[in-house]
C-alpha cells in the first residue's frame, strides 16, 4: 500500500513526493522540477518574482493568512543594511502536522522555497528556526542543506547568477509562543521568546533591528511553483480569495486521518466522511476544530455546508487557521478537552501580558472546577467574562487563542457543561 | 487508540501494511552520522540535544566542541544569538543545564549569569536537572488526548513504575507530559530523547521500553 496520505481526489502539489525517500537528495529532488522555480526567479528578476506571488494570491500558511505577494512588498528597497528572511518551523499549534511532513519527506522543497523568498525580498541570510523537538526532521534538512551547499544552488553566487544566499538552521528548545513571528525574532536573537509590540512591523525593524520578513514552511514550499510556472497558473485552484492547494491535516476520530492537499475550498463533509474515511466505529460528528487549537469549535451542524476555504469556514463561524481539522465523535468530553487546550495556553503564555497570564490560569483552573462537578452556572458566565477580557487586550493573539474556544464551546455545547454541573449538585459535590 | 483501523506508518519499527522500512520514515541513513565538530557551519547548531550519552562535568567548548561552537557563532551577527545553540550544545553533552552551566556559557558569551538563567528557564526543553538516560515526553494535547494518550502515559508511568518527572530506581527512565509535539495524525505521539515514537498504544509500551533497555545494553 502506498504513503496513506493519498486519495485520488488529491491535488498533489506540495505533497507529490511524500513517503518517497529517494526525494531527499538533490538528484532526487531534480528529477521532479526541483531549482527551476529559483532558476526562472532568478532569470525574471526581484520585482517580477513578487508580481508572480501577488498574482497567484498566495495566503500565508501558518494561521493568519496574509497575503504572501504582499508582504514581500513591504521591503524596503536599497537600504543598505541586510535584510532578512525567517522561516517558521516552529510548528507547534496543536492538531498541525504539516511543515514536519514537508521538510521530512522533501527537504529541498523548504530550501528552494527559502531561496526564491530570500532572493524576492533582497536577504542574503535566511534563517529557518526549527521546533527542538525536531530532532529527526532537522537531520534531514541539515543533510539537505549541506547538499545544497556543496552543489552551489546555497551560499555565494547561487547558480552562477551572482546572487548570495546563506541558509542557516536554528533550532528552539521547546516554547509554543516562538511560533509567533515576533516571539520567534526575540528567541532567534537569545531572549526568551516574548511577542514585542507592533509597530514597529518586522518589515522595518525585525530580526537584529533590521528589515524581515517571516513566513510559514508551507508558503515558502509553494513559492517556488508558482515562480516556476507562474501565478495564473496557480489561481487555477482554489476559490478567488483563497486560492491554491492547501495541505489539510487531519486527526481525531476519524479512520485515516493524516495530510492530504486538496484546492481550498474543499467541503469538510466530503473530507471528513470520503477522505479520511469516515468517523471511527461509525460514530456520530459531535464537533470539529477546523485550525488547529485557536480557532471557535464548530458544531457537526455548522460543518455540513462549510467549505475549507479562508472565506468558507469564516461564514461557518470560525477560522481556517492552518486547516488543522481536529475531528470528534459523540463521546468526546467536550470540557475536558476544552480545559485540556485551557492548561496548554497556561503552560505556554509568556507571561509578559496580565490578561493573558492570570486569564489562562484562572480559566483553568475554573474549567477543572466544573470537569470535577463542583462548577455553577454562574462559573459559564465568568468564562465568558474572562475571555471577553483576555480578547484584543494583548500584546499577541495567545490569550485570544483560549478565549476563542471557550466562548464557541459554551455558545455551542452549553448542555455538555450544563450536564456536568448537574451531575455534581445531584450527588452532593457542590 | 490500539483497536483503530488503521495506523499511519509512524511508529516506527511497525510499519504496517506500508511499504517504507523505519529508516525511510525517519531518514536516518540520508542523514547520516555528524562530526562532532559539525560539518558546514549552516547546520551546525542543529544537533539532537537529547540524548542517551551524557556526563554531567563533561567539559564544554573543548576540542571539537569549541570547533562546532566557533562555526554556530560565525554565523549570527551578535553573540546573544549563539545562546540557545550554546545551551543546546552544553546539554547534548551534559544532559541538564545546572546553574553552573549557565554560568559557563554565559562567561563564554560574554552576558551575564542571571540573563542567561532568565532565557534557560523559560524554554521548556532544557532540563534544569537530572533526567533519566531516556526521557520520554507523552504528548497529551488535544488530538493525541481524544485517542487516548491519557492511558499512554498512565501505561508508561506504571511499566516504569515512576511518578510524572520522577526518575526510576535504574536512572533509566524519566517519563513527562508534553505539549503538542506536530504529529498530530499519529496518536499518541511519544518523543523519547531525540525520537518520535508515534500511533503509540497502551499495548505498545512495553515493546517500546524493552527495545529501550535492549538499546542501552548494546552499548
Amino acid at each position: 500500500m502506498a504513503y496513506p496520505y493519498r486519495h485520488e481526489k488529491e491535488t498533489r502539489i506540495l505533497s507529490e513526493c511524500f513517503g518517497d525517500p529517494s526525494a531527499r537528495t538533490v538528484a532526487g529532488w531534480k528529477k521532479h522540477g526541483g531549482y527551476k522555480g529559483i532558476a526562472r526567479a532568478l532569470e525574471i528578476g526581484r520585482d517580477a518574482t513578487i508580481e508572480e506571488v501577488k498574482a497567484s494570491g498566495l495566503r500565508g500558511r501558518g494561521g493568519a493568512g496574509f497575503p504572501t505577494g504582499l508582504k514581500w512588498s513591504f521591503m524596503p528597497k536599497n537600504t543598505g543594511r541586510p535584510h532578512y528572511l525567517l522561516c517558521n518551523a516552529d510548528e507547534s499549534e496543536p492538531g498541525t502536522f504539516k511543515d514536519r511532513e514537508i521538510i521530512r519527506w522533501t527537504p529541498h522543497q523548504l530550501i528552494e522555497g527559502c531561496l526564491v523568498g530570500c532572493y524576492a525580498i533582497g536577504a542574503a541570510h535566511c534563517y529557518i528556526y526549527l521546533r527542538g523537538e525536531f530532532f529527526e526532521t532537522t537531520q534531514i534538512l541539515a543533510r539537505a542543506l549541506e547538499e545544497a551547499y556543496a552543489e552551489g544552488l546555497v551560499g555565494k553566487d547561487i547558480m552562477g547568477s551572482g546572487v548570495d544566499i546563506d541558509i542557516t538552521l536554528h533550532v528552539g528548545a521547546g516554547a509554543y509562543i516562538c511560533g509567533e513571528e515576533t516571539g520567534l525574532m526575540n528567541s532567534l536573537e537569545g531572549r526568551r521568546g516574548e511577542p514585542r509590540i507592533k509597530p514597529p512591523f518586522p518589515a522595518a525593524v525585525g530580526a537584529f533591528g533590521m528589515p524581515t520578513t517571516i513566513n510559514n514552511v508551507e508558503t515558502l514550499a509553494a513559492t517556488p511553483h508558482i515562480a516556476r510556472h507562474g501565478g495564473e497558473w496557480y489561481r487555477q485552484w482554489g476559490t478567488d480569495k483563497s486560492p491554491g492547494t492547501k495541505l489539510f491535516c487531519v486527526s481525531g476520530h476519524v479512520n485515516k486521518p493524516g495530510n492530504y492537499e486538496f484546492p481550498l475550498g474543499f467541503p469538510m463533509m466530503e473530507l471528513i466522511e470520503d477522505v479520511c474515511g469516515g468517523m471511527r466505529d461509525g460514530k456520530a460528528l459531535k464537533a470539529v476544530i477546523p485550525g488547529g487549537s485557536s480557532v471557535p469549535i464548530m458544531s457537526a451542524e455548522d460543518c455540513r455546508t462549510c467549505t475549507l476555504c479562508y472565506e468558507g469556514v469564516e461564514a461557518a463561524g470560525s477560522m481556517l487557521g492552518c486547516a488543522s481539522v481536529i475531528v470528534m465523535d459523540e463521546n468526546t468530553d467536550i470540557v475536558k478537552q476544552v480545559r485540556r487546550m485551557a492548561y496548554f495556553y497556561t503552560h505556554e503564555s509568556c507571561g509578559q501580558c496580565t490578561p493573558c497570564r492570570e486569564g489562562t490560569a484562572w480559566a483553568t483552573r475554573i474549567l477543572r472546577r466544573i470537569e470535577d462537578g463542583l462548577g455553577t452556572e454562574d462559573d459559564l458566565d465568568t468564562l465568558i467574562q474572562i475571555s471577553e477580557q483576555m480578547t484584543g487586550t494583548t500584546i499577541c493573539v495567545l490569550s485570544d487563542s483560549l478565549a476563542m474556544p471557550i466562548i464557541s464551546s459554551i455558545e455551542k455545547f452549553r448542555e455538555d457543561y450544563l450536564a456536568l454541573i448537574r451531575r455534581g449538585e445531584r450527588v452532593g459535590a457542590a | 487508540m490500539s483497536d483503530a483501523p488503521f495506523r499511519n506508518p509512524g511508529w516506527a519499527g511497525n510499519t504496517g501494511e506500508f511499504d517504507l522500512s523505519e529508516d525511510d520514515v525517519r531518514g536516518a541513513t540520508y542523514a547520516g552520522e555528524r562530526p562532532a565538530e559539525g560539518r558546514h557551519p549552516s547546520t551546525s547548531a542543529s544537533y539532537p540535544f537529547m540524548l542517551v550519552e551524557r556526563d554531567p562535568y563533561a567539559p564544554l567548548f573543548e576540542g571539537p566542541h569549541r570547533e562546532r561552537y566557533e562555526k554556530i557563532r560565525s554565523r549570527y551577527p551578535t553573540a546573544m544569538a549563539a545562546l540557545l545553540p550554546a545551551l543546546n550544545l552544553a546539554q547534548e553533552l551534559r544532559g541538564h543545564i545546572s546553574p553552573e552551566t549557565m554560568d559557563e556559557v554565559a562567561s563564554l558569551l560574554g552576558l551575564s549569569s542571571a540573563y542567561v538563567r532568565g532565557v534557560a528557564t523559560f524554554y521548556t526543553m532544557y532540563n534544569k536537572r537530572p533526567v533519566g538516560r531516556f526521557l520520554i515526553q507523552v504528548c497529551t494535547n488535544i488530538s493525541c488526548n481524544i485517542c487516548g494518550a491519557d492511558e499512554v502515559l498512565a501505561a508508561f508511568l506504571e511499566h516504569t513504575r515512576t511518578e510524572l518527572g520522577d526518575t526510576s530506581d535504574d536512572g533509566n527512565f524519566t517519563v513527562v507530559e508534553a505539549e503538542c509535539l506536530a504529529a498530530c495524525g499519529f496518536p499518541t505521539c511519544v518523543q523519547i530523547n531525540e525520537r518520535y515514537f508515534e500511533d503509540v498504544s497502551v499495548g505498545d509500551v512495553p515493546d517500546i521500553l524493552e527495545r529501550l533497555t535492549d538499546e542501552l545494553a548494546a552499548d
